[in-house]
């Protein structure tokens, strides 16, 4: 048990901090929000060269092996400095994808692109009933010639603009779990695509596939084994959200501590009356027992213990601590941060897209209730004690 | 970055659950607990079952060798309380948790040499006397003075709220020396033998059923030797010693078991009701408390990863503290809410649910949100010493 950053890891935190923090301008950071990139390809580039996209690859693709829960650190600080780009979608849902599942000759094809940010990929996994259950999927995909084609409509989908690849879930056949992984060209005939804009200036899109053809080696694994690949990487999305929204909550209390020092109302800092006080020691509990969750989450997933009670307790948990942090640091604030020219409201906006994504809080309580009732011992941790019968 | 037990730590666990398991069954359970003191352990079986931890080594090991300690990791220190709390050992107070740590830090030489020994085979007992009448939040306001004579000082007043004070061999007492310094110079901490003339002890029933103390010192006379750190600078070991203290105290074991307890009634029926668990509403709000649980285990592991790697961890403890406290507080309220029209009964009363324990806890956990820095005191401290918020 050594539940601490050794030194490593705070250098490595310290610096992605001091990069996020400075990459972009808040106007900067605004105005993407409205360009069909909604990141800066510069921006992205350095990242990659600091070595952040292909951080935890293997080496053969580039990579420097790192811990998950390293990846987890920057992740965080990019969300400290509200720095959008594409790693969620091209490392975090299709790089690790491909590793999870790709065959050699897909990887050797996108790792090295994704890790020096010349390539982007995405994922399009959910459909317009906006469920994340093996049956939510209904976008068919069938034998066609010597390949496959692809037919239905997909939302939610990352930086879909700008990826060469989408990689898309499909049907394959009737039982729940028959799905199917397929990666598609962007450019590919019958894919079309429309942007969804949304708070937090994340680039979103609905994938449309219309009699999309794809050659047999398109296909991710074996036809119709899809789902638990699917899975683990919703559980990768869980997790790194979580420490995105930790580097949100973390940014706004900053601002917020900063504010209350030096505004002065009734002759006094309000830092220095209790009501606010209170407040702010809330607001870095709740901070602080989000980030231990999510480090725990963020480390379990390359750990050998079942990685999803760890992840679901921090998404549902920090899902709702951290844009209720946000509203307290708005309330604190008053109506200066009301303005869009003060930096609180990118946070505001992040922590209600961040707590939507790869599962709400709702969603993973009631996963974490169906392991309650599937699983209990799985449900109560490691080495849970026996549980106390001398009352009955 | 580890969130296990490693193979060493995981034994350890698993032999102080064997150790309490087998010392503690529910005939010492019938037997030890006084049921005129709301079930609390008596004295007797406390100071006894100290001794039989100090025999087996479990509460100097955490301590450096140089006091006699087993030199081993924080992280055993934490496994040990946490394992001590879940399963309602008596003696898991500040004679073994932080009055050792605050010796260590600021006793002198004498006093480490007598006291820590005796302290680490649990044969010593301690209650800690800071809170007055006049002085409970606001500790820089105590009155009970100490004025030198000679080569001794006559310390006079009274101390309040006291806990475990009748089952006392010393007092960790702050004093006021020099009454014209400002309010936080001029106190000195003493360690005063309850044994001392001029001590006497009343009694004050508590809602929660348990017989609580205040101690008054008329004209007690005690030793220059008895002084702790330098004269007059006593508010800085007070502070030192409340950060042990909030450490200490900020143990998930009590947490676990409230989970545990909860969990266990849930899968039950009663009279052939439907089984709680089976119901919707109820899995939600089990999944919302072992959550927070969760976090509180985690930060009180935190806390002792970060002790084990030397640091000394401030605002931190009392942050851990307050999540522990008010996680515990949940319970309570969590428990009274699915207990249903069972909630109020009495232990003893028939019908009563998980031996009437939850209600027993609803009242008794209530010094949570007050003792040793209530919520609100303690989030005073989180904002001005943690986060920086001006006073």
């Amino acid at each position: 048990m050594d539940i601490a950053l050794d030194e490593d890891q705070i250098m490595l935190h310290d610096t992605a901090v001091s990069f996020a923090k400075g990459a972009l301008t808040q106007q900067q950071i605004r105005d993407l929000e409205t360009t069909e990139n909604s990141f800066d390809t510069g921006v992205w580039k350095e990242m990659a060269q600091m070595g952040w996209a292909a951080a935890a690859f293997p080496e053969q693709y580039g990579g420097a092996e790192t811990g998950t829960l390293e990846l987890g650190l920057i992740v965080e600080a990019l969300g400290q400095g509200a720095i959008p780009s594409p790693l969620f979608s091209s490392v975090i849902e299709s790089g690790f994808l491909l590793l999870d599942a790709g065959s050699d000759s897909q990887k050797d094809e996108w790792l090295p692109g994704i890790g020096t940010g010349d390539r982007l990929m995405t994922v399009a996994l959910m459909e317009a009933n906006g469920g994340l259950r093996p049956q939510d999927i209904r976008t068919r995909i069938t034998s066609a010639g010597n390949g496959f084609r692809i037919d239905g409509t997909k939302v939610f989908v990352r930086d879909a603009g700008t990826s060469q690849g989408i990689i898309c879930l499909a049907r394959s056949g009737d039982p729940a779990k028959n799905l199917t992984f397929a990666i598609v060209p962007r450019d590919a005939q019958g894919v079309t695509l429309r942007r969804m804009p949304a708070a937090g200036g994340e680039s979103l899109w609905e994938a449309k596939f219309e009699g999309v053809e794809v050659n047999a080696d398109a296909v991710i694994g074996d036809v119709g084994t899809a789902w638990t690949a699917a899975q683990r990487l919703l559980l990768r999305g869980a997790a790194y959200k979580s420490a995105e929204l930790v580097g949100i909550g973390q940014a706004s209390l900053g601002l917020t501590l900063d504010y209350a020092k030096v505004r002065v109302q009734f002759g006094k800092p309000i830092g220095s009356f209790q009501g606010v006080q209170h407040h702010c020691a809330e607001m870095y509990r709740d901070l602080e027992v989000s980030r231990l969750l999510t480090w725990q989450a963020t480390a379990s997933l390359g750990g050998a213990f079942a990685a999803e009670r760890e992840i679901s307790m921090a998404k549902a948990k920090v899902s709702q601590a951290i844009p209720a942090l946000t509203r307290t640091a708005h309330q604190i604030h008053g109506a200066i941060a009301y303005y869009r020219d003060y930096p609180l409201e990118l946070y505001y906006h992040r922590a209600l897209a961040a707590q939507a994504a790869y599962g709400d809080a709702a969603y993973h309580r009631r996963v974490l209730a169906r392991l309650l009732t599937s699983d209990m011992n799985a449900f109560r941790g490691q080495d849970p004690h026996e549980l106390p019968v001398h009352y009955f | 970055m580890d969130f296990q037990l490693n193979a060493e730590e995981a034994a350890f666990r698993d032999e102080i659950r064997t150790f309490l398991r087998r010392e503690l069954t529910p005939d010492v359970f019938r037997e030890h607990r006084d049921p005129s003191e709301q079930g609390m352990w008596t004295a007797a079986f406390t100071k006894a079952f100290r001794r039989k931890l100090g025999a087996a080594g479990y509460i100097g090991m955490g301590w450096p060798k140089e006091y006699g300690g087993g030199g081993r990791s924080r992280v055993y220190q934490a496994i040990l309380w946490d394992e001590m709390e879940y399963h309602r050992a008596p003696g898991l107070d500040r004679s073994m948790t932080y009055v050792p740590n605050a010796v260590m830090a600021f006793g002198s030489t004498a006093q480490k040499a007598d006291l820590l020994p005796r302290m680490s085979r649990g044969e010593v007992s301690f209650f800690v006397g800071y809170s007055e009448p006049e002085a409970g939040s606001d500790l820089a306001s105590i009155k009970t003075k100490a004025v030198a004579d000679g080569d001794d000082y006559i310390i006079t007043g009274q101390k309040a709220f006291s806990s475990d004070a009748h089952m006392a061999d010393y007092v960790w007492l702050q004093t006021r020396t020099d009454p014209n310094l400002k309010r936080h110079a001029g106190m000195t901490m003493f360690i005063v033998d309850m044994k001392s003339p001029g001590i006497t002890i009343a009694k004050h029933p508590t809602l929660a059923g348990w017989t609580h103390h205040s101690v008054h010192f008329d004209n007690v006379r005690v030793p220059k030797s008895a002084v702790v750190g330098e004269v007059d600078q006593g508010w800085k070991v007070v502070m030192g010693a409340i950060d042990f203290e909030r450490a200490a105290l900020a143990s998930p074991g009590l947490v676990g078991y409230q989970f545990d307890r909860l969990l266990a009634w849930c899968t039950q029926s009663r009279d052939g009701s439907d089984r709680p668990i089976d119901d919707a509403v109820t899995q939600d709000e089990l999944v919302g408390l072992a959550i927070e649980a969760e976090g509180a285990r985690i930060m009180n592991y935190w806390l002792a990863s970060l002790h084990a790697r030397g640091q000394y961890p401030q605002h931190e403890t009392s942050l851990a503290l307050l999540v522990k406290r008010e996680t515990a507080r949940l319970f309570d309220e969590a428990a009274m809410d699915l207990l249903g029209p069972y909630a109020p009964l009495r232990a003893g009363a028939p019908h009563a649910q998980l031996g009437g324990e939850v209600e027993i806890e609803y009242r008794d956990h209530l010094y949570f949100q007050f003792a040793a820095g209530g919520f609100d005191i303690t989030r005073n401290v989180i904002a001005t010493r943690g986060l920086g918020l001006p006073r």
